[in-house]
């Protein structure tokens, strides 16, 4: 399967190259020649097998081949529809239908039959500018192409498959059988071919952990989330704070369940044991609800409350040494001074709980044990080695599904737990950084800096010069924003506002991120990306950015900075945070530019005045 | 900025703190009091420090001196080892202790304890965990040998003021150590390796060299906890470490024998509460299946004591001598409620005995005294049954080619009822009946000294005395006298009469003692017969069983052995068992259908599942926002999404990928 794609798409690399293309688009655009010489091929192929084979083989003759397939997805167009969404995406595939159907009527047939996507983006492009010419800045047409070219590409990176399939069918050895049949291929064979088989129901999980790993068979689509589409912190925040949970009622219920055993809990606690609690949802505020009881059950019955320490594993930054200062403070009078090493420490906190220990023991409450900050081994050996203590007693968080890997023989022996599932459905809402946290999983802004506030954060420990300098940045970026309109609308080239143009360089940032599969909106293949760059330079003269020149004899005036040294160091410092990107235009000269959204820039300027 | 104004009030972004009740709280400070059958729980709790503390003392004590001459046996060696020169090799302890080798903790403990003539004793031991380089595990060693400093404590001052004079040292120079035992005066400084097998070789045999080098400055003894064999051991070190060191063995007892021996404690004759079969089962095959200590096997009695005394508040009738002001009236009708109670009810109807049940029933100090009645009873049919168990054991032990089975083992098929009319009795008893007579005079004798009270087994003393007596009419040095029924005393005919084969057996050349031998025998088991099936009764059939024996798994397993990745699976794939809401009850038709009534991340996690393992996120997006239904405005399913895809990523299931762009990969398969 692998290499057979390889294959198809070598295949289409080399016709990518073919000098052939020229003529093959004024085909396209002229009109369906294409099409009406290739209908007869494949039945002149049915006729004789070998004839059929030598245009296979022949890879100088594209046209055919194309010809081929474009027949079929002719003659059956729900059968290419069936195979897009048979992929083992199971609903989702279905779910998208109503997006992907392809719009047949718009698009000329030849152009159909053109398996490269990017091929199709290019013809695209070849035809914006005459029809630019043609009509004058037609937003509408413009923008129609523009959908046309985005849902044909997911139509036919899916036929790509679909064409890797057909070969292998096609090519493979005829059967030598001369049973007379009907000319071509028998209705529906080719269907059957085509569907890659459906994943057998009840696998175990074990099969289809292989089945799923099975070399070459990870068909998904190419489709990618709009740039704006995630949330940025401060809409995700309102709304999920908006967000009404239907099941706050039996998830309370839950935790009354949970907080029914508090009693038990404790007597285990009492009894030597250490508490574990696993299961899903944030575990924090049972934990703290059970400290609390235990904090009450104090105040009864030995007339002093016991002490309580409270680590929060998740919390970035945590070190040993913050959990056993703070169960130093608890375990030793005050004002005893602390050895530097953390073994040390809890060596100490040990021998003086063993010398003298307190009436009631110290309760020590670690949400999320099993988080990455502390999972090195020393970490865990000697958390153990405190929880082993009779005088100590654990109650801990676990979160992952595995964390019992964690604990070895002896270090569970010394941990000593007794496990509740304490599933509670709660948001793990100081746990974790969802916006970032997902930004980090899709591989997006793990670069920049989590955004505005990742901005306004670093700012504010920048001495006062620099916090000017960026500010005129932004201001002069803003203003710039502010022209290019009226000035597009002068040369009459310029269509894009202000707001794609932002879209517009984050895509390229990406695609200079080398991912070459993330395609801008454009649809350009990369190694156009200079030429078309210009192009548009040519097009919407005044790029995004500032002018490196320009922002320098501001800042002078300004008294930002007095020599070009300083104007660079204080740069650097943006560079290093990533705040601010340079590059150079058509014409040579440095520009130097912000890497957000215009309304970001506008919230970043009120903060900033604000500072 | 939003997070940190939260974050002052509620301290969950902080990394540690003390814990301090929220005062904008309503103070909880009512405490409900117990009602129901929880009200006994102060006494039955009481009560279950009574019956685990006798236990766990003699556990303690049995475990304590289980390996105690093999500690005094290395406690020797150490002794003998000062007597050696600082320039000999390294004397070393090899303790043999097979894979169950966590015992090495309690054999170092226990040395530690043991005083040393020659001046204090450093401990330090080696984890391989923590060893992943020489420099880490020097620091290690010497971290751990100056840090135990229990017995010289009054010292602290003196050891801050010599440091501060002293060089800067690097913190893995063994010069520490050796500065550190020549002011302590310390007569030996004892490397234990815990695992010796999983450290790396070419770290430990390096290791060993520089302990040699420094032999001269700091009286190094090892201590290789070995699991497999000393040879593989020797394999694994470098000829060079193998000439540094002066080896002796040592064994502990093997681990299988600690578990029997704890177990007979937990089955003590005086003990009030045994644990049915089913727990004990499961307990037991636990021990053996994985490889734990016995510290495991220990908890899981002293839980599953718990849990009795804890939920059920009928143990409170476990209390010897407890009297009936004590016990709040509620418990009784509880008792009355009891399934054997009942069923012994309607035998005592159907033997007429109405009046007797009557009283029962209406008067709670006749039912308290025939309940204590009763379940001294059934404790004494545990106790007889624990008494043919060992009979068992010894016609086992007696009988060649036959190997005795554990007693553990035959304790829980006992309980569980299936011991009796087993293939293992029915085969023991039909050697028995084959047994040679210099066989079967021992083990009458053995089971004569069983000296078992008031048994059923009063028999076999008179079928002893006639075996004794007919072994005396003997001739001196005449062949033991043989069974009929042993297969090989008989020859087998063959004969052709009237065109038929006839196969006949012939009792060859059997005396007629050998057949009053044979006679004896059989009465011998037909009584062992006779007597198994008196003592082993199901234990359902004893009245008020549900006290005094505790049988249930259901905490037990859920509290020992958790299944985390089932649980947080179930939760995310079934969110209806856990949440028990209306609106996500399954269907009768399909099962497990999806809908936007689902929390969020269980919708997601779903089509994770049933997806490939490389995801689209985009896709994932689409069919997930369709899930959700139009009903929510587009960023708030976006804000959901991202929940719920960040909680998958912080649960381990998905991570990213780059392989392709917007893409996820799939980590955990569920079930698996």
């Amino acid at each position: 399967m692998h290499t057979r794609r390889k294959a198809s798409e070598a295949f289409e690399n080399e016709e990518v190259l073919t000098p052939h293309r020229s003529k093959r688009v004024q085909l396209d655009i002229n009109n369906d020649d294409d099409t009406i010489l290739a209908v007869p091929s494949p039945s002149l192929a049915a006729d004789s097998p070998s004839k059929r084979k030598s245009i296979l083989r022949a890879p100088g003759t594209p046209s055919k081949f194309n010809g081929v397939i474009g027949l079929d997805g002719e003659a059956t167009p729900k059968s290419l529809r069936k195979v897009l969404f048979s992929t083992p995406t199971g609903k989702r595939g279905v779910l998208d239908k109503p997006d992907l159907v392809p719009d047949d009527q718009g698009t000329p047939v030849a152009d159909r039959n053109d398996r490269s996507a990017r091929k199709k983006s290019r013809q695209a492009l070849r035809i914006q500018p005459l029809m630019d010419e043609e009509s004058d800045g037609d937003d509408a047409v413009d923008e129609a192409i523009a959908r046309e070219i985005l849902e044909d590409e997911e139509v036919s990176d899916s036929q790509d498959e679909t064409a890797a399939d057909t070969i292998e069918v096609a090519a493979a050895p005829d059967t030598p059988s001369k049973a007379p049949r009907a000319r071509g291929r028998p209705k529906g064979s080719k269907n059957r071919a085509r569907t890659p088989t459906p994943p057998p129901e009840d696998l175990p999980p074990h099969e289809l952990f292989f089945f799923q790993n099975r070399p070459g068979t990870n068909k998904t689509s190419a489709h990618t989330l709009p740039p704006n589409a995630l949330l940025n912190h401060e809409t995700y925040f309102s709304k999920i704070q908006e967000c009404l949970d239907g099941h706050a009622e039996d998830a309370e219920r839950l935790t009354r369940i949970h907080a029914r055993g508090f009693e038990q809990w404790a007597f285990e606690l009492d009894e030597g044991f250490n508490i574990c609690l696993y299961g899903y949802g944030s575990k924090r505020e049972l934990a703290l609800s059970f400290a609390e009881y235990l904090h009450t059950q104090g105040d009864e019955s030995k007339n002093a409350a016991p002490k309580i320490v409270v680590v929060n594993g998740y919390a970035p930054g945590l070190t040993l040494r913050d959990i056993l200062t703070t169960l130093a403070t608890a375990a030793l009078p005050k004002n005893v001074p602390l050895p530097a090493q953390p073994a040390a420490i809890s060596e100490l906190v040990l021998s003086v709980l063993t010398v003298k220990p307190p009436a009631q023991p110290i309760y020590l409450f670690i949400n999320s044990l099993d988080h990455v900050s502390l999972r090195k081994p020393a970490s865990i050996a000697l958390l153990a080695r405190l929880a082993c203590h009779h005088s100590i007693s654990l109650v801990a968080t676990c979160d992952s599904p595995s964390f019992p890997l964690l604990f070895s023989t002896s270090l569970a022996q010394q941990f000593r737990f007794a496990y509740h599932d304490a599933t509670t459905f709660a948001p793990y809402t100081a746990e974790l950084e969802v916006v970032e946290d997902v930004n980090v999983l899709l591989g997006r802004s793990a670069r920049r800096l989590g955004g505005k506030d990742g901005v306004i954060f670093v700012l504010r420990s920048l001495p006062e010069n620099a916090r000017s300098l960026y500010k005129l940045l932004v201001e002069a970026q803003l203003a710039l924003g502010d022209i290019v309109p009226t000035l597009g609308f002068a040369f009459g080239g310029a269509n894009d506002d202000d707001d794609e143009d932002m879209i517009g360089t984050e895509d390229e940032d990406a695609a200079m991120n080398a991912t070459p599969s993330r395609k801008p909106r454009r649809g350009r293949p990369a190694k156009n990306q200079k030429a078309t760059l210009s192009k548009k330079a040519a097009a919407s003269s005044p790029p995004e950015g500032v002018e490196y020149r320009t922002l320098y004899h501001q800042a002078v005036e300004q008294f930002v900075c007095s020599s070009e040294v300083g104007f660079r160091t204080l740069l650097k410092e943006f560079h290093d945070h990533r705040m601010v990107e340079s590059r150079v235009d058509a014409t040579g000269t440095e520009r130097l530019l912000v890497p957000f959204a215009r309304e970001e820039l506008e919230a970043l300027l009120e903060e900033d005045g604000g500072l | 900025m939003l997070n940190i104004s939260t974050s002052h009030r509620t301290m969950e972004y902080e990394k540690c703190h003390l814990f301090h009740p929220d005062a904008s709280r309503p103070a909880k400070r009512r405490r409900i009091h117990p009602r129901g059958l929880h009200a006994s729980w102060p006494i039955r709790r009481h009560a279950y420090r009574e019956a685990w503390r006798a236990h766990h003392d003699q556990i303690t004590s049995t475990l304590n001196h289980i390996n105690s001459a093999t500690v005094s046996d290395i406690s020797q060696f150490l002794l003998e080892a000062h007597q050696l020169s600082h320039h000999s090799r390294i004397p070393t302890c090899l303790v043999l202790g097979g894979p169950h080798a966590t015992l090495q903790n309690q054999i170092t403990q226990q040395l530690a304890k043991l005083d040393s003539r020659h001046g204090p004793r450093l401990f330090a031991s080696l984890s391989p965990a923590s060893s992943t380089n020489l420099k880490a595990t020097l620091k290690n060693l010497i971290q751990s040998a100056t840090a135990r400093v229990d017995g010289i404590q009054d010292e602290d001052d003196e050891l801050a003021t010599t440091q501060t004079k002293g060089r800067k040292l690097l913190n893995y120079d063994l010069q520490i150590l050796a500065d550190f035992a020549h002011e302590r005066n310390v007569g030996q400084v004892v490397v234990a390796f815990e695992g010796t097998e999983a450290f790396d070789s070419a770290l430990l045999s390096e290791l060993i060299e520089i302990l040699a080098s420094w032999r001269d400055r700091i009286p190094f003894v090892c201590l290789f906890n070995v699991a497999t064999s000393v040879d593989f051991l020797q394999q694994r070190l470098s000829t060079a470490a193998v000439k540094c060191l002066d080896g002796r063995l040592f064994d502990v007892a093997p681990s299988a024998e600690v578990v029997e021996q704890v177990f007979s404690i937990v089955t003590d004759p005086s003990s009030l509460l045994w644990l049915g079969p089913n727990l004990a089962g499961m307990t037991l095959e636990r021990q053996s299946d994985y490889i734990q200590s016995i510290d495991t096997l220990v908890d899981a009695v002293q839980y599953a004591y718990m849990s009795c005394y804890y939920a059920n508040a009928l143990s409170i009738f476990l209390i010897p001598n407890i009297t009936i002001k004590t016990i709040p009236t509620d418990h009784f009708q509880a008792l009355r409620t009891l399934k054997s109670f009942r069923n012994h009810a309607q035998e005592m109807l159907q033997d007429q005995q109405t009046e007797q049940l009557r009283n029962l029933l209406d008067s709670d100090e006749a039912l308290l005294s025939f309940a204590q009645q009763k379940i001294d009873e059934g404790r004494q049919n545990l106790v007889q049954m624990m008494i043919a168990i060992d009979v068992i054991r010894t016609i086992q032990t007696s009988l060649p080619n036959v190997t005795a089975s554990s007693r553990s083992n035959l304790y829980v098929q006992a309980m569980a009822g299936t011991l009796d009319e087993s293939a293992l009795l029915r085969s023991l008893l039909l050697s028995v009946r084959k047994a040679p007579s210099d066989t079967s005079i021992a083990l009458m004798r053995s089971l004569v000294n069983l000296n078992i009270p008031k048994t059923r087994l009063t028999e076999c003393k008179t079928i002893t005395t006639e075996l004794e007596q007919l072994l005396q009419d003997q001739t001196p040095g005449a062949q033991p006298l043989r069974s009929a029924d042993d297969v090989k005393n008989s020859t087998l005919r063959t004969t052709v009469v009237a065109q038929k084969v006839e196969l006949s057996k012939q009792k060859s050349s059997l005396s007629k003692q050998d057949a009053a031998y044979t006679a004896l025998l059989r009465r011998l088991s037909d009584l062992l017969e006779r007597y198994f099936d008196e003592t082993f009764i199901p234990i359902s059939q004893l009245p008020f069983h549900e006290i005094f024996i505790y049988d249930s798994k259901s905490p037990h397993r859920e509290v020992l052995t958790p299944r985390p990745r089932h649980a947080i699976e179930r939760a995310l794939a079934t969110p209806h068992d856990y949440l028990d809401c209306d609106c996500c009850a399954p269907d009768q038709t399909n099962d497990a259908a999806l809908s936007a009534t689902q929390p969020a991340t269980a919708v997601l996690y779903q089509l994770y599942l049933e997806s490939g393992n490389l995801i689209n996120a985009c896709d994932l997006w689409l069919a997930f926002s369709a899930v959700m239904g139009e009903e929510l405005e587009e960023e708030m399913r976006m804000a959901l999404f991202q929940r719920g895809l960040a909680e998958l990523r912080f649960l381990g299931l998905v991570k990213g990928t780059r392989k392709r762009v917007d893409h996820i990969a799939k980590v955990a398969w569920k079930g698996l």
